[in-house]
């Protein structure tokens, strides 16, 4: 047998801004993949918590991004690379309460200013990169051991 | 009380009458149908949450809800009825609750119970229980049999979110046969308690009950198994003894939105149909509706009186449910202190007996689970996406986690084997 470690699963998945109808369909995908692998239920709701608003962000705010999913028997790492209107002052976006929401997102209950800083709270890493009018990268992992 | 069960779920597949059309294993929301040699099996039991999709549309009448039988009544001393409160919606407006009532003693039964009132109970102990349980939000209601093992099956996380007072048909179940016992002087295990519905589920619940050790019942009845000895009881004269106490708050749980009129200064939402049940339950484990105090959930939509064992139109018994409510009030009669009462003594609530059941993972090691998975995505670059159900397997993917797993071949897919046929003849020319 290959060496047991090695085994990943990969696969990839897109997301459409501004889609209010699809929107967490990725994020429920994931889910059920973690549930068939039979991880434990704890951390697929870490994992779930980073994936869903990664996925609304990408809604809220960009145009697209393609979603990579990762899961080896040692984490699951999600890659959200949107293309968007990138963030100029990261510190500031991860700041808890700091939110550019509009009127409009906050009305459907979005933009308290807690996605970011709650991902980082809850992934085991947490990665993020920016290209102001190009978009934003993030990578997060969730350790399964 | 003295069933033992044979049956791991509520419904069985009659082989004589099954053609093995597809249609039970395309609907079943849990995927645990295939169809093997031309006839349809609940192959996966373990899926299965005994909702009565299968039964609702088999075109052959071949799937069958597992009820008691007339032979399992005989023994008892003394029999009592138990009807859910959807029974009083199934006939015409000249016959009240009181009727219907009277009309089962008319056909056999000696004692008769309004559960309807311990729908009532429930609910006062309901608000006391939101008091108590202040820390999780939503609960979620406990009665649904179906909804109860989809919690368990696909929601573990959400189990302490379950209500864990008793639910009104066990509350009736234990009131009556205390009563009995007393006035006849009987063992309990003389007298038959019955509860007369319209779920498909019922039977399971009482025979593997999920979240307490053994049910009160002794059995579930079908109601439209016993509807034409009603009617016809219906139509002779008889004494008019009182035997609703029901108010519609109670009668109101028949279409599965008894909170509005239950729990009136509570935040609730009444959710029906399993496709609404699956979509909240998932927002509920992403955290969402917390803001909401108690969601009440039934698989069949409309609530109950969408069960599959009912005979009336569930529009129609819905709106015979609104005129009951109007006729009945808005506000139950109980004695409201006696019932809190009850409750602080803890004699309404349940034991926490509820245990996840993991339903079919693809390998308990994650090594061998992922890579399972990857051949399940190989298999699907294979497979034509026509999600036809002519393998036997409800969707391509559940095809490709069969061939994974050494459940069925790849040429199980008809148009793969067309393939194979035509590259042979080929090669034959």
């Amino acid at each position: 047998m290959a060496n047991a470690e090695s085994v990943v699963f990969r696969k990839s998945y897109h997301i459409e801004g501004g889609n209010f109808q699809s929107a967490g369909s990725v994020s429920k995908k994931i889910k059920q993949i973690l549930k068939q692998l039979n991880i434990d239920g704890e951390i697929i709701w870490r994992a779930m918590i980073v994936a869903y608003e990664a996925e609304m962000n990408v809604v809220l705010y960009a145009s697209e991004a393609e979603v990579i999913l990762e899961i080896s028997p040692k984490k699951i790492c999600m890659i959200f690379k949107d293309k968007g209107p990138g963030i100029p002052d990261i510190p500031l976006a991860m700041t808890e309460g700091y939110s550019t929401a509009t009127r409009e997102m906050r009305e459907r209950g979005f933009g308290a200013g807690l996605g970011l800083p709650n991902i980082k709270k809850t992934a085991d890493n947490f990665d993020i990169q920016s290209t102001v009018g190009s978009g934003t990268q993030l990578i997060i992992d969730i350790n399964i051991f | 009380m003295k069933i033992i069960n044979p049956y791991e779920h509520s419904i069985t597949i009659d082989e004589e009458l099954c053609v093995g059309c597809v249609i039970c294993t395309l609907a079943c929301p849990a995927k645990a149908i295939r169809v093997k040699d031309e006839k349809a099996k609940l192959i996966k039991s373990g899926l299965c949450i005994d909702c009565g999709e299968c039964l609702r549309v088999c075109p052959q009448n071949a799937v069958k809800a597992m009820t008691s039988r007339e032979s399992e009544m005989q023994g008892f001393t003394v029999l009592a009825a138990l009807p859910s409160p959807v029974l009083y919606s199934q006939f015409g407006e000249m016959y009240s609750p009181n009727d219907i009532l009277l009309a089962l003693k008319k056909i056999g039964f000696d004692y008769v119970y309004d559960v309807a009132v311990s729908v009532e109970e429930v609910f006062i102990a309901l608000n006391e229980y939101l008091n108590r349980k202040k820390n999780v939000r939503p609960l979620i209601s406990n009665f649904c049999p179906a909804v109860a093992r989809l919690i368990i099956k696909n929601y573990p996380d959400l189990i302490e979110h379950i209500v864990q007072i008793e639910v009104p048909r066990e509350l009736s179940a234990r009131a009556i046969r205390k009563k009995i016992a007393e006035e006849q002087n009987l063992e309990f295990d003389d007298i038959g308690v019955f509860h007369i519905t319209p779920c498909a589920a019922k039977m399971i619940s009482i025979t593997n009950p999920v979240g307490s050790e053994r049910s009160n019942l002794d059995g579930a009845i079908a109601i439209r198994d016993i509807y034409l000895s009603l009617i016809n009881a219906l139509k002779e004269d008889g004494d008019d003894e009182i035997l609703q106490r029901s108010s519609g708050v109670g009668i109101s749980w028949a279409k599965g939105s008894a909170s509005k009129l239950g729990l009136p200064n509570r935040r609730t939402l009444s959710i029906n149909g399993i496709k609404d049940v699956v979509k909240v339950l998932d927002d509920v484990e992403s955290g969402k509706l917390r803001d909401i105090d108690y969601i009440e959930c039934s698989i069949c939509p409309g609530g109950c009186v969408g069960g599959p064992l009912v005979i009336q139109n569930k529009h129609i018994a819905a709106r015979r449910v609104e005129t009951l409510i109007e006729q009945y009030g808005s506000k139950s009669r109980l004695n409201t202190e006696q019932i809190l009462k009850r409750f602080e003594m803890d004699f309404l609530l349940t034991k926490n007996l509820w245990e996840a059941q993991a339903p079919d993972p693809l390998d308990t090691d994650l090594s061998r689970a992922l890579e399972m998975m990857n051949k399940i995505e190989e298999i699907l670059e294979i497979l034509p996406g026509k999600q036809c159900g002519a393998c036997g397997a409800p969707t391509c993917h559940s095809l490709a986690e069969d061939i994974v797993k050494g459940e069925a071949k790849l040429n199980d897919c008809v148009f793969i084997r067309n393939k194979e046929l035509e590259n042979a003849l080929k090669r034959n020319n």
